[in-house]
């Protein structure tokens, strides 16, 4: 989706006084209405700090016709052309800097240079700004504008940089993809028109669903939105779903897919090989055609491939068609498929690969089948949620037919794994309750030292108070002494009588 | 309130541009085959060498220079970045002086002649903001003409720092120590004012009237016919510099081997 805001150059009075003397004035070239037709429903944005010149309603502004300028001149008639600005970057304001910018360009807003502030931020982006403004239909280059910028050069090219890449300028929505195209710009536009889809990530065609979103017009096949390889400032809730069967397009006559599981048999997950001995198909679709083969069991963890690869040799043996065949080869290298997605948990990454698969309905019906199923399975306890949903999840994703050989099959692996989750379960439980009870032991030691402590303390304090009346009772002799001899020529026979007295006290 | 006492407070930190972000200005001038190419701006030493080859790359696809210029422009780069890098780990001495900055400039058809105090020892300085302030203030329309007064305040200050690290290394490596440096700070009377004059008990903080002149900023916008006269002038000095350069090389080797 587009938006589009008539130029707003030269009438601006206060911002661009200066920089319209520079240029030389571009030649009088109105804009292309008839071509910008071709958009599919335009949608007009918010226009904030803009000059307030009359806007279409957004109807027709499709055909907005060349309106001249209010402060016109000869050397503005620049002015009539339209600016186009990708949906991505409708955020942008001249008053404000928006989140996207703090996010991507966090040196301005870190504090942690003096002149590196935003408002040097926004000098820098809305002098660019204004500079391709004046001249729309020519792309301003970075030399242009670092030689007219004070600043150092780094920094004035990331914001370039950042503006380029937001289509904020040097944004010609008509012109052809060209070499320099950053990831994720909207050039995509025409091919819309066309059936097929390019991930604008991968730059591959997306067969199977691919996931667009109204706020840049990337689109992303389900590999690339799972990774999350989409550029900063959307988040996985900004995107859709879109369904292609790929059966549409050319379906696989069964020749082709039985070179498909031969090689891949042979190959593994060489999928450039597979391609080559399939010949007429390229990678993806090799790829997408395997993972759209019925497959009845999947995604198991680690002791279930060795189980999964025994179970095909057996297959093999008993079957000879194809469709049988598929889902035993198919099992082992589906799960080296896992590393698709990036996450750390292979089970996790298949089990979002899988939702996105298949839409958010079935993934959300899987799930809570599985949530429901946990406690009827008649394995042992213990089984993993993980592993139960990733079973659910593919069974109701691949509603092709099972055959019930595979069924059988799939609940031995199932029971199998479930025992020893269950193994490791108990050991882990036993391990807990040991360490708490060593926990709870070391306390109570602690606990009683300190008791033992306090009572040695309390001991030394005793000691130490009778020591203190010990010698509190030798002063109060001594204060008696001196005050006897004080007294002794005063009375003789006092002396005598204290003397007496005296030899009693100690 | 700090009281100052002139001269004393030396404090020796590592060597950096003395500005609140240690930005080295750039300057550019080579001549491949005729084809001459002048620029200065300003860089930023911790971007990494990766920065150098793509920007250089960059400028001569947007100027259409040809393509002989990517190395040469990314020599020249390097080598003023390895210069500055040279300085790095090394001591300086920031004494509190105040310097004057001379802009001498002239952008395409604008002369800016000024002259200012600038403080080294505050590192919080921004030739940028100064540049861009100024520019406002006097309402110069060319914006050309910001960029290149930030660098010429860089170049300047760039190289009393140049110089008081070679002052560093010679008062360690004399014996007078303190002397030497005074006797430095003497020699450079001209350049360095002494805050204590200026503030002490006879000085004041405003500036004397009949100086005033000597510190307004000039802005001239020249003619057409007088930008190409001194262009031509330019080019011809530029000439005869470059010939007495390679006289005086000649000169040096003959007698050098002889």
């Amino acid at each position: 989706m587009e938006t589009t805001q008539p130029a707003a150059s030269a009438p601006a009075p206060a911002p661009v006084p200066a920089s319209s003397q520079t240029f030389t004035p571009s030649s009088a070239k109105s804009a292309d209405p008839p071509q910008l037709l071709q958009t599919p429903s335009v949608s007009s944005t918010k226009s904030e700090g803009m000059v307030a010149e009359p806007r279409d309603p957004p109807s027709s502004a499709s055909l907005h016709p060349p309106e001249p300028s209010s402060s016109a001149g000869p050397s503005h008639a620049s002015s009539s052309y339209v600016i186009t600005i990708p949906s991505c970057s409708g955020w942008f304001s001249w008053d404000q800097i928006h989140n996207t910018e703090r996010r991507i360009l966090p040196e301005f807003f870190d504090g942690k240079s003096a002149s590196k502030n935003s408002e040097v931020y926004k000098y820098y982006r809305d002098f660019i700004i204004k500079r391709f403004r004046a001249n729309p239909t020519r792309k301003i280059t970075l030399t242009d504008v670092r030689r007219e910028l004070v600043g150092d050069i780094g920094s004035i090219r990331r914001v370039f940089d950042f503006l380029e890449e937001w289509g904020l300028i040097n944004y010609t929505p008509l012109a052809k993809p060209s070499a320099e195209d950053k990831k994720g710009n909207d050039e995509g536009l025409e091919k819309k028109e066309t059936p097929r889809r390019i991930c604008t990530n991968c730059k591959s065609p997306c067969s199977m669903a691919c996931f667009t979103t109204d706020k840049a017009d990337i689109i992303l096949c389900a590999r690339c939105f799972v990774r999350g390889d989409y550029r900063p400032g959307l988040s996985s809730t900004d995107f859709r779903r879109l369904n292609i069967t790929e059966e549409t397009k050319t379906d696989w006559t069964d020749k082709e897919t039985l070179h498909l599981l031969e090689a891949i048999l042979h190959y593994g997950e060489e999928w450039k090989k597979v391609a080559e001995h399939v010949g007429t198909r390229s990678e993806i679709d090799c790829i997408a055609r395997f993972i759209k083969l019925p497959f009845g069991e999947q995604f198991l963890g680690p002791e279930g491939s060795i189980n999964g690869n025994s179970h095909k040799e057996k297959d093999e043996i008993t079957t000879k068609s194809i469709e049988d065949n598929a889902p035993e080869q198919g099992s082992p290298k589906r799960m080296r498929l896992t590393p698709l997605a990036d996450a750390s948990n292979p089970i996790m990454a298949q089990v979002s690969f899988l939702s996105a698969v298949v839409g958010s309905n079935v993934a959300q019906a899987a799930a809570q089948a599985a949530v429901s199923a946990l406690p009827k399975v008649e394995i042992a306890s213990g089984f993993t949620v993980n592993d139960d949903k990733l079973h659910s999840a593919a069974d109701g994703a691949k509603e092709e037919d099972s055959p019930a050989v595979d069924q059988q099959a799939y609940s031995e692996i199932l029971s199998v794994a479930a025992a020893e989750a269950q193994a490791k379960l108990e050991t882990e439980q036993k391990d807990v309750e040991r360490y708490i009870s060593d926990i709870v032991q070391v306390q109570m030691k602690e606990i009683q030292d300190k008791i033992i402590h306090f009572e040695e303390l309390e001991y030394l304090l005793e000691k130490e108070r009778l020591q203190l009346r010990h010698m509190k009772d030798l002063l109060f002799e001594d204060q008696l002494t001196y005050l006897q001899h004080n007294t002794r020529p005063i009375s003789k026979g006092a002396e005598g009588q204290n003397a007496k007295s005296n030899n009693h006290v100690p | 309130m700090r009281f100052f006492t002139p001269g004393a407070a030396k404090a020796s930190i590592k060597f950096r541009m003395p500005t609140a972000e240690n930005l080295v200005p750039i300057r550019l001038d080579i001549d491949v085959d005729g084809n001459r190419f002048k620029d200065a701006f300003t860089w930023n030493p911790s971007d990494p060498d990766s920065e150098v080859t793509n920007f250089a790359k960059r400028t001569v696809k947007d100027l259409k220079l040809p393509s002989t210029f990517v190395a040469h422009i990314s020599q020249s780069i390097q080598n003023q970045l390895s210069e500055f890098h040279s300085f790095e780990g090394q001591e300086m001495q920031i004494k509190e002086k105040i310097v004057p900055i001379k802009i001498d400039l002239r952008v395409n058809n604008t002369v800016i002649r000024d002259q200012f105090l600038w403080d080294i020892s505050n590192l919080e300085s921004d030739p940028e903001e100064f540049a861009r302030t100024f520019c406002k203030d006097m309402d110069i329309g060319d914006p050309e003409v910001g960029p290149a007064i930030a660098v010429s305040i860089r170049e300047q200050l760039y190289e009393i720092v140049t110089q008081s690290v070679s002052s560093a290394r010679e008062t360690r490596i004399g014996k007078k120590g303190r002397r030497a440096s005074d006797t430095l700070t003497n020699s450079k009377a001209g350049i360095t004012m002494d805050l204590g004059k200026l503030f002490g008990s006879k000085g004041s903080v405003v500036r004397k009237r009949k100086e005033w002149y000597l510190y307004e900023p000039i802005v001239d916008i020249l003619s057409n016919e007088e930008v190409g006269a001194l262009d031509a002038r330019e080019e011809l000095n530029a000439r005869l510099k470059r010939k007495l350069d390679e006289k005086d090389e000649s000169f040096q080797t003959r007698y050098s081997h002889g």
